[in-house]
């Protein structure tokens, strides 16, 4: 794959997002896949941010350590990325008068790079313009750098300011302004993008957080409960953003408490509901997920993990929460934890997730992290003819309605566990949702014989979610000699270093967990039985998934990639220590007490 | 959103009765409470499977299987919000959230609070028995300083907390303090607290025989009069909160403050307006390919 990578560092607050989205969507439009992932600390003004742009003609969903371009709108980034450059790259600043170290000299002249000062403010002010479009000068120069079309991106930014003509003329002089310049010291400068391709053009290029939201309208959630937590606000955000379109009810809650009780409140009701939190929001609603396993209360939560414990780094990524979402809450109780992995599944899996929590009248976690729900995706519009409505046991035809017994509501005698469900407010028998260990109809029942029955009942439902559940997908070599495991985020770049030269004709297969409690083992043992090297990749210090495999049917994985920085691995990180696994002696895979399990047929 | 009451077919008490003893001590003020809740359903002609009942944990909690109705019995603390999330979703059921003045002002005040400043459209019913009943007479926010309680045998420590003061601070769109000795009037105060507009919040003041020696149903009964016997303008808040606040001699019963201009949570959502069906109704799969195109 070829792939042009271009960075643009400033402080947060300093307009790097504009000139990232301008560019990944200019470069999109242009003929380009785009994957787009940001960096940021927890602060509105200042610190130091970044915006990287992978682009390639091929598929691309990873993030590489180093760039051709680098853009620094301050003198920080002009000592701190100097190194992120690629030999023979382009660093563009316009910090005017500045002097590198000798170090840094040296590093320059050894690496080749070229340095370009444009100078922003002197061009603004020539032309009038305010601070802020120093964005699409910078990124109209860009373009430049990249022997991209100067009308192809004056069409682009046009289509922006259509309604302020002011504004669009200003903008259009500004990329005039960034095609004409040239430094005098270096003279001009390119870096070659391979050609663009037709089929990137009418695709869409959102974030992980906008697909969620999408799925989430598509999926028929009518109301949305939420107290912002990053990452998980930009969906309550985008959310609340389409509320007119959509006719919504949108409540910013006073805590996540209240979010996850009114959202349980508006199951009960029949609504699909949805609130979205990260870790700490998560601890809170602990007991009101527990609630729901007595209550049979369909509900879905999005736990959009960053690293903890605490605040932890509240504005960078992990997969730390894994083990949290499978056993958080008291009691025992059924539940669904899944994960999504791209711009596809973060879409597709949320009308699944209220789905499976109406089929089976039970809690569904919805794993998400801050690098899936900020990271921009070039994705193609969702084929949304493959989507079903399931509601299970629900009943609302009058007829069948009026047939029902109160004590059909948690009849404990049901096949599979899953009774009837019906909604307050329609004619029927009533029944009291209880929170307390309860008979048919709800009545609070402390016997003994009750209590074995209810609790049969609510647990036979894990065994028949888990049957309904697919297998985890094999991409790459069907007959893998090395087997890849890992879920979530990591997966558009697994895919990516699939194609890589290093693991070509290795007979590598990648087997990508999107549906993690109840977990699915089969498939795995099979597989890791047969390859020479079973390797975990996870963004966690303990390996969790790994955790749940070995608890679930014995297997060991002990070729174990993990990171626990905050920061995804990198495309050409994840490589070498993929390698270097690969090229070391030491045994990999054991079983332990691997059939002990086997009566529960996973 | 007008709530549809069926009043066709004749709603009687026999609708509400459930075959569950009641579990409360003899004497206790919730026997009042639960027959005032019934009368009132069965006087507005609100059939069972119509409405909505949402319980929290403490002793009233247990009146959850004692009554017909549709029902949740939930967490402790959490009725506001489950019943709150419960009315946006489907706003034409009548939606009564009830709860103890332990959790109410303690583990849950925050819900208290957010929901006055909201006005979600339902009814708040307080068992205000000044102690935590279910957990054996501890003190709760509201337990007169000075008392001795189970774990706190020299009284405790802190200020008595002045609920009524603290729920007109919030301005609120209705108050009413009833007593559940008193249940004819109970039951008016509650048909009024269910046809408001917005959160009604409708303070019971009722014996515990177990745990309260201090507010008996003898003190109550000898207490609380009806501001309707003093011509009180419910209409004027400096007027009503003097009267909820000062329990020092006679306590005011009956409704003390109401305002209908304030829009209901619901009503303020613009999104919703103009809708004639309910979120709940409106469940299907959407089409996002318009939404979709702003990514292209």
């Amino acid at each position: 794959m070829t792939r042009v990578v271009l960075k643009i560092v400033g402080a947060s607050g300093q307009g790097i997002n504009s000139i990232g989205e301008v560019l990944a969507k200019g470069l999109k439009r242009s003929g380009y896949c785009v994957f787009g992932y940001r960096e940021y600390p927890s602060l509105i003004k200042g610190g130091h941010a970044s915006y990287q742009i992978d682009v390639s003609d091929e598929r691309v969903g990873s993030s590489e350590r180093k760039a051709e371009v680098l853009v620094s709108l301050n003198h920080h980034g002009l000592q701190q990325n100097l190194r992120d450059l690629k030999d023979g790259g382009v660093l563009i600043h316009s910090t005017a008068g500045w002097k590198f170290t000798p170090e840094d000299e040296v590093l320059l002249k050894e690496r080749k790079i070229r340095v370009v000062l444009l100078p922003v403010d002197a061009i603004l002010q020539k032309l009038k313009a305010k601070p802020i479009l120093a964005n699409v000068l910078i990124a109209a120069f860009v373009w430049k750098v990249l022997a991209k079309d100067r009308n192809e991106l004056k069409t682009f930014v046009g289509e922006r300011f259509a309604k302020k003509k002011d504004l669009l003329e200003l903008n259009m002089r500004c990329i005039d302004e960034g095609f004409d310049f040239s430094d005098p010291n270096v003279g001009d400068v390119s870096v070659a993008l391979p050609p663009a391709q037709e089929q990137w053009k009418k695709q869409m290029l959102l974030t992980g957080s906008q697909a969620m939201g999408l799925g989430a309208v598509h999926a028929g959630v009518r109301f949305y409960a939420g107290y912002p937590m990053t990452p998980s606000s930009p969906l309550l955000s985008y959310i609340a953003e389409l509320q007119n379109q959509t006719g919504m009810a949108i409540k910013q809650a006073e805590d996540e408490i209240t979010a996850a009780q009114m959202v349980s409140g508006g199951m009960l009701m029949g609504a699909r509901s949805l609130t979205a939190t990260s870790g700490g929001g998560f601890d809170l609603m602990g007991e009101t997920l527990s609630l729901n396993g007595i209550l049979e209360n369909p509900t879905v939560f999005v736990l959009a993990q960053r690293p903890g414990p605490g605040t932890g780094l509240p504005t960078w990524t992990a997969q730390a929460d894994l083990l949290m979402a499978v056993h958080m809450a008291h009691g025992e109780f059924p539940r669904c934890v899944m994960a999504a992995g791209d711009g596809g599944d973060a879409f597709h899996l949320m009308a699944e997730a209220f789905n499976i929590a109406e089929e089976f009248q039970l809690s569904v976690i919805y794993l998400s992290d801050k690098h899936l729900g900020e990271a921009l995706y070039t994705q193609a519009p969702y084929d949304q003819s493959g989507t079903a409505l399931r509601r299970g046991k629900l009943v609302t035809d009058p007829a069948e309605l009026s047939k029902l017994k109160s004590s059909d509501r948690y009849d404990p005698s049901v096949s599979e566990g899953v009774s009837k469900r019906w909604l307050p407010g329609t004619k029927a028998p009533v029944f009291c949702a209880q929170g307390d260990e309860h008979n048919g109809q709800g009545d609070s029942i402390e016997g003994a014989e009750n209590a074995l029955q209810q609790t049969e009942k609510r647990l036979r439902k894990m065994e028949a979610l888990q049957k309904s559940l697919p297998e985890p997908e094999l991409l790459g070599a069907q007959d893998p000699e090395i087997l890849l495991v890992s879920w979530g985020s990591n997966k558009t770049l697994i895919e990516d270093l699939l194609r890589d030269p290093a693991l070509e004709g290795k007979k590598v297969g990648f087997l990508h967990y999107a549906y993690l409690w109840p977990l699915k083992t089969g498939r795995l043992m099979a597989l890791a039985e047969k390859a020479k090297r079973t390797v975990l990749i996870e963004v966690n210090h303990q390996g969790q998934l790994g955790q749940l495999i070995r608890m679930e049917c014995g297997l060991a994985i002990t070729d174990r990639i993990l990171k626990y920085d905050g920061r995804p691995f990198y495309y050409d990180e994840l490589r070498e220590r993929i390698v270097t696994i690969l090229t070391s002696d030491v045994p990999g895979t054991k079983t332990v007490a691997s059939k002990s399990r086997s009566t529960r047929s996973r | 959103m007008a709530i549809p009451f069926d009043s066709n077919g004749i709603v009687s008490m026999k609708d509400y009765a459930s075959e569950v003893q009641c579990t409360w001590c003899d004497g206790c003020g919730n026997y009042g409470i639960w027959t005032a809740l019934r009368s009132a359903l069965v006087e507005m002609k609100i059939q069972p499977w119509e409405i909505l009942l949402c319980y929290d944990v403490g002793c009233h909690g247990n009146m959850a299987d004692k009554i017909g109705g549709y029902r949740a019995h939930g967490l402790h603390g959490r009725v506001i919000p489950f019943a709150a999330g419960a009315k946006i979703a489907n706003p034409k059921v009548p939606v009564i959230a009830v709860g103890g003045d332990g959790a109410s002002f303690s583990e849950g005040v925050s819900h208290l609070v957010h929901a006055v400043r909201s006005n979600y459209p339902i009814t708040f019913i307080l068992h205000n028995n000044a102690n935590f009943g279910l957990t054996t007479g501890q003190a709760s926010a509201l337990t007169p300083r000075g008392q001795k309680m189970n774990t706190s045998p020299n009284g405790i420590p802190e200020r008595t907390l002045p609920s009524m003061d603290f729920i007109f601070s919030l301005e609120p769109t209705f108050v009413a303090r009833a007593f559940s000795g008193n249940i004819p009037q109970l039951t008016e105060v509650l048909k009024k607290a269910v046809a408001h507009r917005g959160f009604a919040f409708v303070d019971v003041l009722q014996a515990c025989p177990s745990y309260n020696h201090f507010a008996t149903h003898e003190y109550l009964l000898e207490k609380c009069y009806d501001v309707a016997t003093i011509n009180h303008d419910a209409k004027d808040v400096a007027k009503a909160r003097a009267l909820a606040v000062d329990t020092s001699g006679k306590i005011a019963t009956g409704i003390l403050y109401q305002n209908e201009d304030v829009p209901s949570f619901y009503e303020e959502l613009k999104p919703r307006q103009g809708r004639e069906t309910t979120p709940a109704e409106e469940v299907r799969l959407y089409d996002v390919s318009e939404y979709m195109k702003a990514f292209i």
